[in-house]
């Protein structure tokens, strides 16, 4: 666009860089760098519920002291990154490719489901996650809720489960859930990656004698192998940070069994009302989440400016 | 033409195999589609039936007790907050991912970073300065705050997904228009915005869910229940001992049905600008 010109074209483009950059970073700095900032500030200090005015006394790192001695926060840190994160985004990216690979098959066409199925497929995206919460806490209900009511009937347990509130099944029931509510993101994506494949690479590997794995292992997983990083980093985020699954389903509990980093920063300072102290946790979790982003930023971002550098 | 993963040759399967893919995949959609379809149902039964398997009541009944209970008002304030969030939010999109997409400027790339690191942020590590200061400033309670919140959380995505959609329009267009002696703002908002068009409609949708189901700076910053939006409101009713079923059925249907009618007609493009980053080459 360069070679492009007449007189006034520069400070033109002066006043529209100004209008256009300077209320967004505006709100961006507010929103993101000052609370930060603030946050950080707070994490050194042991300001409670009374002093959220005039501010805590200095405490230097005994937050971050507290938090590193203590047993809880070792049970935190292994929900959040383990069975919230891990085992969280690894079923839904796998369930995600299973159903990717279903839904785009001819047969789905050749019996006019194809549309069917993708509109369907949206509900549980377009379902708020209050309302997923609230239908799934339902559903798992001991007492009125359809799955105990259907276990039971099928004689497959004698005693219905009370879900949520068993150590044992807690877990399984959160992902599931959070599971439910996201899956439909990752597949809808990895379907539109699977529909860019030039149906030729395909007709090459087979009559090059390629096996199913084969065609699996060395043409599709490299096609769709884009798709998977950016939505394993963007499910990650996603997850890692979400604090509404975990607080409404569970309350964290029973007890803090499920307690995650984003329901400790919470309970921390609205619960317990130790500021400082969830001021501190929180800077650890955005630490660690500044990693990710910049793992994200080597992935996506650089794609993405080098073309727009162009 | 078609994508093809052809599931059926490749397991070298005759119809039987085909009539199993077609049970499988109505399974896994019936398993998706049930607990939406069955809150729906269910907002229109009594609390009496609305547990037992075949006996079924109709009723308007639930919705008439909750919106009794003001929850038109949770409607008002859901509807305002996020409407006036998503058209602020989106007009300072717009100008900006046209920055980003066309213009060269210094800064650009560490810019345009910081944008992308905006969504990837913890936003609970935010909630709880920004409680601080609001509480400071005399701010909770108070609707401006959340259209602050709001503009700001849907900001990164709406200009990264802008962004997305402008690579597609023309730069032949925006050259004319420049030599032709239009502003920039003249470009982005006369010549531009017509054409990207769908795209700021979906961006702005987007937006519009994330602010509707927004749950946790909506609990931060609202204790006044009169302020109260949907997903605060309708929490509320599920108790923890006494459930409100019926209220809490119809709020819920409620909340989902804006989002679940204005997804489905944009579904087809929203995904692929959302897929836009991860699926080119």
């Amino acid at each position: 666009m360069a070679a492009i010109s007449r007189p006034g074209l520069w400070s033109d483009r002066r006043r529209f860089l100004t209008v256009a950059l300077v209320p967004t970073f505006f709100f961006l700095a507010c929103f993101y760098v000052y609370p930060t900032v603030f946050n950080l500030e707070t994490s050194f200090t042991d300001m409670s519920l009374f002093g959220l005015r005039k501010g805590g006394d200095w405490v230097g790192i005994e937050n971050y002291l507290e938090i590193l001695a203590s047993g809880d926060f070792r049970r935190v840190l292994w929900n959040t990154v383990i069975w919230l994160t891990l085992v969280g985004v690894g079923v839904r990216i796998l369930l995600g490719l299973v159903l990717a690979f279903l839904l785009n098959s001819p047969v789905l066409k050749r019996w006019r489901l194809q549309t069917l199925a993708r509109v369907l497929l949206i509900v549980p995206w377009a379902t708020p996650p209050v309302v997923a919460i609230v239908v799934w806490r339902w559903l798992l209900d001991p007492r009125v809720g359809a799955i105990n009511a259907a276990l039971v009937s099928a004689g497959l347990v004698d005693q219905p489960i009370a879900f949520l509130a068993e150590r044992l099944w807690v877990w399984p029931a959160l992902i599931t859930i959070i599971t439910w509510n996201t899956l439909p993101l990752v597949t809808l994506t990895f379907m539109a990656s699977l529909q860019s494949l030039p149906e030729e690479l395909i007709e090459a590997a087979r009559i090059d004698g390629a096996s199913r794995w084969q065609q699996i292992r060395y043409v599709y997983l490299p096609h769709l192998k884009p798709a998977i990083i950016v939505m394993v980093l963007m499910s990650t985020f996603w997850t890692f940070n979400n604090f509404v699954y975990v607080w409404l389903v569970t309350g964290a509990g029973p007890g803090l069994y499920t307690n995650v980093m984003a329901t400790e920063v919470y309970i921390q300072a609205f619960i317990n009302g130790r500021f400082g102290f969830s001021a501190a946790t929180g800077v650890i979790m955005a630490t660690i989440m500044t990693v990710f982003g910049l793992i994200y930023l080597r992935f996506v971002a650089e794609r993405e400016l080098a073309e727009e550098q162009t | 033409m078609s994508p093809a993963f052809r599931l059926g040759a490749w397991l070298r399967i005759g119809l039987l195999g085909e009539l199993a893919i077609v049970l499988v995949t109505l399974l896994v959609l019936f398993l998706l589609v049930y607990p939406t379809a069955w809150v729906i149902l269910a907002s229109f039964r009594t609390p009496e039936t609305m547990f037992v398997a075949g006996r079924w009541a109709f009723t308007l009944d639930n919705y008439a007790k909750l919106l009794a209970t003001g929850f038109w008002r949770n409607i008002a304030n859901s509807l305002l907050l996020c409407l006036v969030s998503v058209l602020i939010s989106t007009v300072l999109a717009v100008n900006a991912a046209y920055a980003f997409s066309r213009l060269r400027f210094p800064g650009k790339r560490s810019l345009f970073a910081s944008v992308l690191f905006g969504q990837t942020f913890p936003w609970i590590v935010l909630v709880t300065p920004i409680f601080i200061l609001c509480a400071r400033l005399g701010l909770l309670n108070n609707p401006v705050s959340m259209i602050f919140v709001y503009v700001a959380v849907t900001l990164p995505f709406s200009i990264y997904l802008l962004v997305g959609y402008l690579r597609a329009v023309p730069r032949s267009l925006d050259e004319a228009a420049i030599i032709d002696g239009a502003t920039q703002l003249q470009i982005v908002w006369r010549i531009v915005l017509p054409i990207m068009l769908p795209g700021i409609v979906a961006t702005a949708t987007y937006a519009f869910l994330l602010c509707w189901s927004e749950y946790l700076f909506a609990l931060a910053l609202l204790t006044q229940d009169e302020l109260k939006t949907m997903p605060l409101a309708l929490y509320a009713y599920f108790g923890e001992n006494v459930t409100e079923w019926g209220s809490v059925m119809a709020a819920s249907a409620l909340t989902t049905l804006p989002t679940l009618l204005l997804f489905l007609p944009l579904q087809a493009r929203m995904t692929s600008g959302l897929a836009a980053g991860s699926v080119k080459q």
